[in-house]
C-alpha cells in the first residue's frame, strides 16, 4: 500500500516540476534534419529547376515541370497504371490475406506448417522473387509449361509481353508474395478474439458467416486499418517488382510514376522534371494513406 | 549543474560526429591503397580476363571491379560521379547520345583528358572523332563492334539451309526455318535496348548507302526520320516479324532467353552485335557462328553494316590512383590487352597495327571495315539520350500493336530537334 502514493509522488515530480530540456532531443532531431528534412527540402527545390543530375549550372523553371507533366501522355499513364495497381493489390492481396487467415485460424492439422509455408515468400527481397517470376512467366516458362501439361495449351499467354496482360501478371507477382503478409496481420488480430465470444455467439445460434461479420470482423478493424494503410502505400510506390519484371514495358504499358521517375532521372538525366514527378508522388502517398487512416479509424471507434 | 552538463556534452559529440560522417561520405569515394584500382564495366565476360592479365604484368597490383548490364550501368555510374563515388576507371560509350557517352560525362568534366597517352594520336579518324569531347581525347576505344546476322552453324547444318543474300532469300529463308520448326531468329526485346539492333541493321543499308551524309542533314535540319528511308527500313522490321523471320512472344523474350535459343539450336541465329557470339559460347561451348550483313535490298553490293567503336573506358578525374589508372587504360590499349580483350568479345581492334588475329567468323566485318562499307551506330551522333528511348519504347510499342512506325519515328523528330 506504501508504494503506491510513492511512485504517485515521482510521476507528479516528473511531470510537472522538471521539464526536460528541449535538447535532449537535439541528437534525434539533428539526425532526422540531416537524413530527411534538409534532403527533401532541398529536392523539392529542385522540382523548380532544369537541373540535369550532372551540371553544377541549372536554371529556375518555376512550376514548369508540372505544367509539363499534364501534357505528358508517359506521366497520366504512368499515374492510372499506379492507381490501378494500388487498389487491385490492396482488394486481392487482403482479400487472400484475411481468407488465408480464417483457413490458418481454424483448429486443421497442419496449421502451423501452412501459416509458415503462406508467409514465407513474403521473407525473400522483393527483387528475387521478381526475377524468379520473370523466368517463371516467359513464354516458355514453367506457368506455359504447367498449363500446357495439364492440358490448357489456349490459356498460355505472353504474359509479361502482352500490354494487356502485364499489368495484371505484376498484380499477381505481388499478391503471390504478399498475402501471406496480410494473413499473419490478420491472424495476429483474429487470436486476440477472445474464445468466449465466438462461443457466446454459436450459442445465440449465429452461423459461421453471420459470426464473421457480426462478431470477428469489428473485432479485426486494427487489423484491417493496418493492412490496408501497408499495402496502398505499397501499391503506391511500387518500383522494384515492376522494374525487374517487365521494366515498365513493352512500350510503356506498365510504367508506374516510380519507374518513371526513375527513367526520367537516371536514363534521361531529366531530374528537374523526375523529381517534380516525386513530389506529386510523394503527395499521391499522403493524400491517400490519412484520408484512408482516418476514415478506417473513425470506423475502428465506431466498432470498439 | 553536473548532472546538466553531462547530456549537453553527449547531444554535443553526437551532433558533431554526426556533421564529420556527412562531410566525410561527400570525398570518400573510391577507396584503398596505392595498389589497388577500382573498375566499373560492362564487358561482363571479357574483363574478368582482362583484369587477371593486368594483375599478372604488375605483381602486387589489385582490381577491384563491378560489371552490370548496359542500362543498370549507364544509371548507377551517373549517380556515382554526381556524389563523387565513382570508381576509378568506368566503362564509357564513344560519342553522344546515351547517359554514359563520351560528351556526356566529359562536358561536365568528370573526365581525365587522356590525349597524351600514346594511343591517343594513333587512333583512326572514325574512332577518334567518338572517343573525343572538344578536341581532347578521354576513351580508350579498344575494339570495333558490328551489327548483323549471326548464324550457328551447327543448326543451319542440320536445317540444310544457307545464310541468305538478300531481302527476297531471307524471307524464303524465315518461311524455310519456320518450316523446320526452328524459326531464322532468335529475338529478345523484353529488354528494350534490343529493339534496335534488327533496325539499325536494316537502316545502315536503306538510308546510308544510299546518302552517307543523312547525320549531317539531320544536324542541319534538312531530313527527318519520318520522311526518310527510315521508313523503308521499319517496314521491313515489320515485315520480318509478320514473315516469322522470330520466334513467337518476342516481347515477353529477355536477351538471355534469346541467347539461350540461338546458342542451343532452337532458332538458326539471332541479329545481334558480335559481342554477343562470346556469350553464346558460354552457354554451348560446341557452338560455332558466323557474322553476316543482314540483307535489306536485293542489291547485296550496297550493303551496309553498323559498325562502331564500342564501349571503351574512361579515367575518373578525380580518380583515387590516377596513376594506375593510366596504366590499365594503357594496357587495355596495349598489344597484348587488346588481344585479350578483342579476342573475348568476338570484336576487331581499334588500332591498327595492334598485331591482333581476326575470329574467321566475323571475317566479313572486317571486310566491309576495310571497304569503308559501314556505319556508326545511329544513336552515337544524336543529339540526346530520348531520342534513342523514344525509339526503344515506341519499337516495343509496335510490336504489341500500340503505336504505329510513323508515330515513332515523329516522336523520334520532335525529340531530335529538341536538341542537347
Amino acid at each position: 500500500m506504501t508504494t503506491i502514493p510513492k511512485r504517485h509522488n515521482r510521476e507528479r515530480r516528473l511531470g510537472s516540476g522538471s521539464i526536460p530540456p528541449w535538447w535532449f532531443a537535439a541528437p534525434a532531431m539533428l539526425l532526422f534534419a540531416f537524413v530527411v528534412l534538409i534532403p527533401s527540402a532541398r529536392g523539392i527545390y529542385y522540382a523548380f529547376t532544369d537541373w540535369d543530375g550532372l551540371s553544377p549550372d541549372f536554371s529556375w523553371v518555376g512550376f514548369g515541370n508540372f505544367t509539363d507533366m499534364v501534357g505528358d501522355p508517359n506521366a497520366r499513364q504512368a499515374v492510372w497504371h499506379t492507381l490501378v495497381l494500388a487498389v487491385a493489390i490492396t482488394i486481392i492481396q487482403n482479400g487472400f490475406g484475411l481468407l488465408l487467415a480464417l483457413g490458418v485460424n481454424t483448429m486443421i492439422k497442419s496449421r502451423n506448417v501452412l501459416r509458415v509455408l503462406l508467409f514465407a515468400p513474403a521473407v525473400i527481397t522483393p527483387i528475387v522473387t521478381a526475377y524468379l517470376w520473370r523466368n517463371l512467366l516467359g513464354p516458355d516458362g514453367a506457368v506455359n509449361s504447367l498449363l500446357g501439361a495439364v492440358g490448357l495449351e489456349s490459356w498460355r499467354q505472353d504474359w509479361l509481353g502482352d500490354p494487356q496482360l502485364a499489368l495484371w501478371a505484376i498484380v499477381g507477382v505481388i499478391v503471390w508474395q504478399f498475402a501471406g503478409y496480410s494473413m499473419v496481420i490478420f491472424l495476429a488480430g483474429l487470436q486476440s478474439v477472445p474464445r468466449e465470444i465466438y462461443e457466446a455467439a454459436a450459442i445465440d445460434g449465429t452461423g459461421p458467416v453471420r459470426r464473421f461479420w457480426w462478431v470477428v470482423r469489428p473485432l479485426l478493424a486494427p487489423a484491417f486499418t493496418i493492412n490496408l494503410m501497408l499495402s496502398i502505400i505499397g501499391g503506391i510506390k511500387l518500383f522494384d517488382q515492376v522494374y525487374a519484371l517487365t521494366g515498365g514495358g513493352p512500350g510503356h504499358a506498365t510504367d508506374t510514376i516510380s519507374t518513371l521517375i526513375y527513367k526520367d532521372a537516371f536514363t534521361l538525366g531529366e531530374f528537374g522534371y523526375s523529381i517534380a514527378l516525386a513530389v506529386v508522388l510523394t503527395i499521391i502517398v499522403a493524400v491517400a494513406s490519412t484520408s484512408q487512416y482516418f476514415v478506417l479509424s473513425r470506423n475502428e471507434r465506431a466498432a470498439s | 549543474m553536473k548532472i546538466r552538463t553531462l547530456p549537453a556534452v553527449v547531444a554535443a559529440v553526437t551532433a558533431a560526429s554526426l556533421l564529420a560522417a556527412c562531410s566525410s561520405g561527400t570525398n570518400a569515394g573510391s577507396g584503398g591503397d596505392g595498389n589497388t584500382l577500382t573498375l566499373a564495366s560492362v564487358d561482363q565476360g571479357s574483363i574478368e580476363d582482362v583484369v587477371k592479365a593486368f594483375e599478372a604484368a604488375n605483381p602486387g597490383v589489385k582490381v577491384t571491379f563491378t560489371t552490370s548490364g548496359a542500362d543498370q550501368y549507364q544509371q548507377q555510374i551517373r549517380t556515382q560521379l554526381a556524389s563523387g563515388t565513382a570508381p576509378d576507371v568506368m566503362t564509357v560509350w564513344p560519342g553522344n547520345g546515351n547517359p554514359g557517352a563520351t560528351y556526356v560525362l566529359a562536358k561536365p568534366g568528370y573526365l581525365l583528358d587522356l590525349s597524351d597517352q600514346p594511343w591517343a594520336a594513333k587512333l583512326p579518324d572514325a574512332v577518334r572523332s567518338v572517343a573525343q569531347y572538344e578536341g581532347k581525347t578521354y576513351n580508350a576505344l579498344f575494339g570495333l563492334n558490328g551489327i548483323g546476322a549471326l548464324y550457328n552453324e551447327q543448326a543451319m547444318e542440320k536445317a540444310g539451309l544457307k545464310p541468305p543474300g538478300t531481302w527476297t532469300d531471307l524471307l524464303a529463308f524465315c518461311k524455310a526455318a519456320t518450316a523446320k520448326g526452328t524459326p531464322a531468329f532468335a529475338l529478345g526485346i523484353q529488354d528494350n535496348w534490343v529493339t534496335q539492333l534488327v533496325l539499325y541493321a536494316l537502316v545502315a543499308t536503306t538510308v546510308y548507302s544510299a546518302d552517307r551524309d543523312f547525320d549531317t542533314k539531320m544536324q542541319a535540319g534538312q531530313a527527318s526520320f519520318a520522311n526518310s528511308p527510315w521508313t523503308a527500313a521499319m517496314a521491313k522490321y515489320q515485315e520480318m516479324q509478320k514473315s516469322g523471320c522470330f520466334q513467337k512472344n518476342p516481347l515477353g523474350t529477355s536477351y538471355e532467353a534469346s541467347q539461350e535459343l540461338a546458342a542451343t539450336g532452337k532458332t538458326l541465329g539471332i541479329i545481334q552485335g558480335n559481342w554477343v557470339v562470346a556469350l553464346l559460347k558460354g552457354k554451348n561451348p560446341s557452338s560455332t557462328y558466323i557474322l553476316k550483313p543482314l540483307p535489306a535490298t536485293d542489291d547485296s553490293a550496297s550493303f551496309f553494316m553498323p559498325a562502331a567503336a564500342g564501349a571503351g573506358y574512361g579515367v575518373n578525374a578525380k580518380a583515387k590512383n590516377r596513376e594506375l589508372a593510366l596504366k590499365f587504360v594503357n594496357f587495355v590499349m596495349s598489344p597484348e590487352g587488346m588481344k585479350v580483350f578483342n579476342g573475348k568479345q568476338g570484336s576487331l581492334p581499334s588500332l591498327p597495327d595492334s598485331g591482333s588475329t581476326v575470329d574467321p567468323g566475323i571475317a566479313e566485318l572486317n571486310t566491309f571495315i576495310q571497304g569503308n562499307r559501314t556505319v556508326p551506330f545511329m544513336d552515337q551522333l544524336w543529339p540526346n539520350a530520348k531520342v534513342q528511348q523514344t525509339m526503344l519504347a515506341g519499337l516495343q510499342e509496335i510490336f504489341s500493336n500500340q503505336s504505329t512506325p510513323d508515330k515513332v519515328l515523329a516522336a523520334m523528330d520532335a525529340d531530335y530537334k529538341a536538341g542537347s
